[in-house]
C-alpha cells in the first residue's frame, strides 16, 4: 500500500479577472502529486504561476477549477475555518520577504503558531527557545525584527515555520533577498529539518544553485507544468 | 489572556502614535462633554430639589376669611397627630403698632406662633436667622391658653426682626408696648427677648418690621381668643404643616397627607407644595434628555472616527493579519486582537474624558465668573452615570470593530502576501 500522497491536484486552473474581459490563466490544467518527504524545487520564468501554485498547494487560495486533495481531503468541500486550521498544524510557510511581525520578538514569532494552536505559556516559551537554537539564533530572543539581518530574520521565519511540525514545508524564493552566504545558511537550515522531520518541501525559486538541492525538479512556462524530472 | 499579550496590544499603539493620540483624544472630548453636562446639570437639580424639599412646611391650610381659622389649638393638636406629619404650625398675623417706652410708635406685622411647632416648620435657612432657643417664655403656647381658658399667666415675651429692633433703637431686654390701635394705651408691655434676621423674599421683599408673639397672647390682645360672649374663638390665619423629612421629597407621600388634612377640615383649603418638587423632576429629566441626546451626537462622531482609524490600521496591517491568517492564526483571535484595540482606545478615550470633563468642572468653580463657579461647584458625579458612559464605550468599542474586523477577515491572502 502505497502512503497517501501529501497534496494532490487533479488538473487545476486559477483564472483571475483583472479587467473586463481580461482574464489571466494563472495556473492552466496542473495536475500534480506531492508525497511524504519529498523535496520538490519550482523553477519557471516570472508570470509562469509559481507563486500560484505554492498558495493553493498552501490552502491560502481556492482553484478556480480543479480539485485538490489534501491528505486524501477535498478542499472545495473545506471552510476558511478548516482550511485555516490545517495551514495552523499541517504547513509551515516560508516567504521571499520573510514576513515576521514587527511588533513581535524573535521568540514571540517563533512562539506564534503554538499560540494559535493553544499552547501553553511555558511550554510555548521552551520550545520557540529550542527552535530559535536550533537555527543558531540562540541569545537573539528579544530581538525585533528590525533588529536582525536578512540571513537572521529568515531564519527566525524557518523556526517558525517549523514550530507546529509541520507535513509540508513551502518556500517562495526564500533565499531572494539574500547574498550567497546566507543563502546557504538558510538552505541547510530547510535541508535539515526536511531530514529531521521528514516534512515535504516544495521550494519555488529562479536560482538553479537552490533548485539543485531538490531531489525532484518542476518547470512551470504560462501556468503549466512543463517538465517534471527526479535527480539532483 | 496573560500580560504579554497586553504588552503586544500596547506595542501595537505604540507603534501608530499620532492615531492612537488622535483616537483617544477624540473620544476624550465625546466623553467629556457628557460628563460635565450631566455631572453640572445633575448637581443644580439635585440643589434645587434639596432645597426644596427642605423647605420646612409642605402644606398649607387657609380660610377664606381673615382670621377664618377657628379652634387653631386644637386643630393643630388633631393635625399633629396625623401619620406622615412632622408638625402643624397656627399663624396669626396682625398689624399693630410698637412703642418703645418713650416716643413715638411704629406700625409692625406681628405674628402669633406655637414656638416649637413654628420652629420646626421653619426650612434650615429660615431657622439660621432666628434665635437658637426660640422659647418666648411657653415652647408650646399651653400655659396662657390653659385648654382654651386663656386665664393661664401670660409670658409677656416678645422677638422684634432686626430691622423693627435698630428703628427703635433699642436692644433685647427693654420693654416695648405692643398696641392694635394707634394708641399706646391699649397696649400691653413686653419685654424684647431677642432679634431675628430675615430670609430674602423669593417673590420681592418681606415685611421688615415683624414680631413675633405667643400665639394666645395675640389673640388675647386682638379679641380673638374668647368672644366678648365668653365662647371660645381661638382663631388664626392659617396652619403650616410639615411632613416627615422621609417623605418631603416625594411628592405621592405628601399629596397622601395633604389629603388626610383635608380631611379633617373639609371647609379650608389645603394646598400642597410639592408641585415644585414634580416640575422641578421634569424639567430635570427633559433636560438631561436633552443632554443625553447632545452627547450621544458627539459619541457618534467619534464612533465614525474610531471606526475610520480602525480600518486605515486594518489597512496598515494587513500584512500582518496576512501572515497571521497565512499561519493559521484562527480568525478570531484576529477579530479579538481587533477589538481588544478598540477597546482600548474607547476605555483610555472614557477615562481621559472624565478625568478631563472633572478638571474642566474644577477649573469652572475654580477661575470661572461668580455664576459659573457658583454652578460649577453644585457638580455632581453619579457613579452609576459614570460607569453607564464606560459600559457605552465598551459596547462603541465593540460596535467600531464591526466593519474593520470583517474587512481583516477578508483579506485576500494571496494579493496580500504577494
Ligand atoms: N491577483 C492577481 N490578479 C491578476 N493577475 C494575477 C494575480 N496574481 C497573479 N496574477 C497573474 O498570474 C500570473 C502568475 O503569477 P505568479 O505570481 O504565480 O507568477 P510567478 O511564477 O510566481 O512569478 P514570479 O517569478 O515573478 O514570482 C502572472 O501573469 C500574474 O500577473
Ligand atoms: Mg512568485
Amino acid at each position: 500500500m502505497t502512503p497517501e500522497p501529501t497534496v494532490l491536484l487533479e488538473a487545476v486552473r486559477r483564472v483571475y479577472h483583472s479587467g473586463e474581459a481580461d482574464e489571466v490563466r494563472a495556473l492552466d490544467g496542473v495536475s500534480l502529486t506531492i508525497d511524504p518527504g519529498e523535496y520538490l524545487s519550482v523553477e519557471g520564468p516570472s508570470g509562469s504561476g509559481k507563486t500560484t501554485l505554492l498558495n493553493l498547494v498552501g490552502l491560502l487560495d481556492v482553484p478556480t477549477e480543479g480539485r485538490i486533495l489534501w491528505q486524501g481531503q477535498p478542499v472545495e468541500r473545506m471552510g476558511e475555518r478548516d482550511r485555516t486550521r490545517l495551514r495552523r498544524t499541517g504547513i509551515g510557510f516560508i516567504f521571499q520577504r520573510f514576513y515576521l511581525l514587527p511588533t513581535l520578538t524573535a521568540l514571540e514569532n517563533v512562539a506564534l503558531p503554538l499560540l494559535a494552536r493553544g499552547v501553553a505559556a511555558r511550554e510555548r516559551d521552551t520550545r520557540a527557545r529550542a527552535l530559535l537554537g536550533q537555527v543558531g539564533l540562540a541569545g537573539r530572543e528579544q530581538s525585533f525584527p528590525h533588529q536582525l539581518s536578512g540571513g537572521e530574520e529568515q531564519r527566525v521565519a524557518i523556526a517558525r515555520a517549523l514550530a507546529n511540525g509541520p507535513r509540508l514545508l513551502l518556500a517562495d524564493e526564500p533565499t531572494g533577498e539574500l547574498d550567497s552566504t546566507r543563502a546557504a545558511q538558510v538552505l541547510d537550515l530547510l535541508e535539515a529539518a526536511h531530514r529531521e522531520t521528514g516534512a515535504a518541501v516544495v521550494v519555488v525559486t529562479h536560482n538553479p544553485i537552490v533548485a539543485a538541492r531538490a531531489r525532484r525538479h518542476l518547470v512551470m512556462r504560462d501556468g503549466r507544468v512543463v517538465s517534471d524530472t527526479a535527480g539532483g | 489572556m496573560n500580560a504579554s499579550r497586553w504588552l503586544v496590544h500596547w506595542r501595537n499603539l505604540r507603534h501608530r502614535t499620532a492615531q492612537t493620540v488622535l483616537a483617544v483624544a477624540a473620544i476624550a472630548v465625546a466623553v467629556a462633554l457628557p460628563v460635565v453636562l450631566l455631572s453640572v446639570g445633575g448637581g443644580v437639580y439635585t440643589h434645587e430639589l434639596a432645597s426644596v424639599q427642605d423647605a420646612g412646611f409642605s402644606i398649607s391650610v387657609d380660610a377664606a376669611a381673615d382670621h377664618g381659622i377657628a379652634g387653631a389649638h386644637a386643630l393643630v393638636h388633631e393635625i399633629d397627630g396625623l401619620a406622615g406629619v412632622a408638625a402643624a404650625s397656627p399663624i396669626l398675623s396682625v398689624a399693630v403698632e410698637i412703642f418703645p417706652e418713650n416716643g413715638s410708635g411704629v406700625p409692625a406685622l406681628v405674628e402669633g406662633i406655637i414656638p416649637s411647632a413654628f420652629t420646626a416648620t421653619q426650612s434650615s435657612a429660615e431657622r439660621s436667622l432666628l434665635p437658637a432657643s426660640l422659647t418666648l417664655g411657653d415652647p408650646d403656647d399651653t400655659i396662657h391658653y390653659a385648654n382654651g381658658t386663656y386665664d393661664g399667666p401670660s409670658s409677656d415675651q416678645v422677638l422684634l426682626s432686626t430691622p423693627l429692633l435698630q428703628t427703635l433703637n433699642i436692644t433685647p431686654g427693654s420693654s416695648v408696648l405692643v398696641s392694635p390701635t394707634a394708641n399706646r394705651s391699649a397696649g400691653i408691655s413686653v419685654t424684647v427677648v431677642g432679634g431675628f434676621g430675615l430670609p430674602p423674599g423669593l417673590l420681592g421683599p418681606s415685611p421688615l418690621f415683624v414680631a413675633l408673639l405667643p400665639l394666645s397672647q395675640l389673640q388675647s390682645l386682638v379679641g380673638l381668643g374668647r368672644s366678648p360672649g365668653g365662647s371660645l374663638l381661638d382663631d388664626a390665619d392659617s396652619i403650616q404643616v410639615a411632613v416627615l423629612p422621609s417623605l418631603a421629597g416625594n411628592p405621592a407621600a405628601v399629596a397622601r397627607v395633604a389629603s388626610a388634612v383635608q380631611a379633617l377640615v373639609p371647609y379650608y383649603s389645603v394646598t400642597s407644595l410639592t408641585q415644585q418638587t414634580s416640575e422641578i423632576r421634569a424639567a430635570q429629566a427633559v433636560i438631561t434628555g436633552f443632554y443625553v441626546g447632545l452627547s450621544s451626537v458627539g459619541l457618534l462622531v467619534s464612533l465614525l472616527f474610531l471606526v475610520i482609524i480602525l480600518m486605515r490600521r486594518v489597512e496598515q496591517e494587513r500584512t500582518s493579519i496576512g501572515i497571521q491568517r497565512a499561519i493559521g492564526v484562527p480568525g478570531w483571535r484576529v477579530s479579538r486582537d481587533l477589538v481588544l484595540e478598540a477597546e482600548a482606545l474607547t476605555l483610555s478615550g472614557g477615562v481621559a474624558g472624565i478625568a478631563g470633563g472633572v478638571l474642566v468642572i474644577s477649573a469652572l468653580a475654580r477661575w470661572g465668573s461668580p455664576t459659573v463657579s457658583e454652578i460649577a461647584s453644585l457638580a455632581v458625579y453619579e457613579p452609576v452615570t459614570l460607569l453607564a458612559l464606560l459600559a457605552g464605550l465598551l459596547l462603541m468599542g465593540l460596535l467600531a470593530s464591526l466593519l474593520p474586523v470583517r474587512r481583516a477577515l477578508r483579506l485576500p491572502l494571496p494579493e496580500v502576501l504577494r
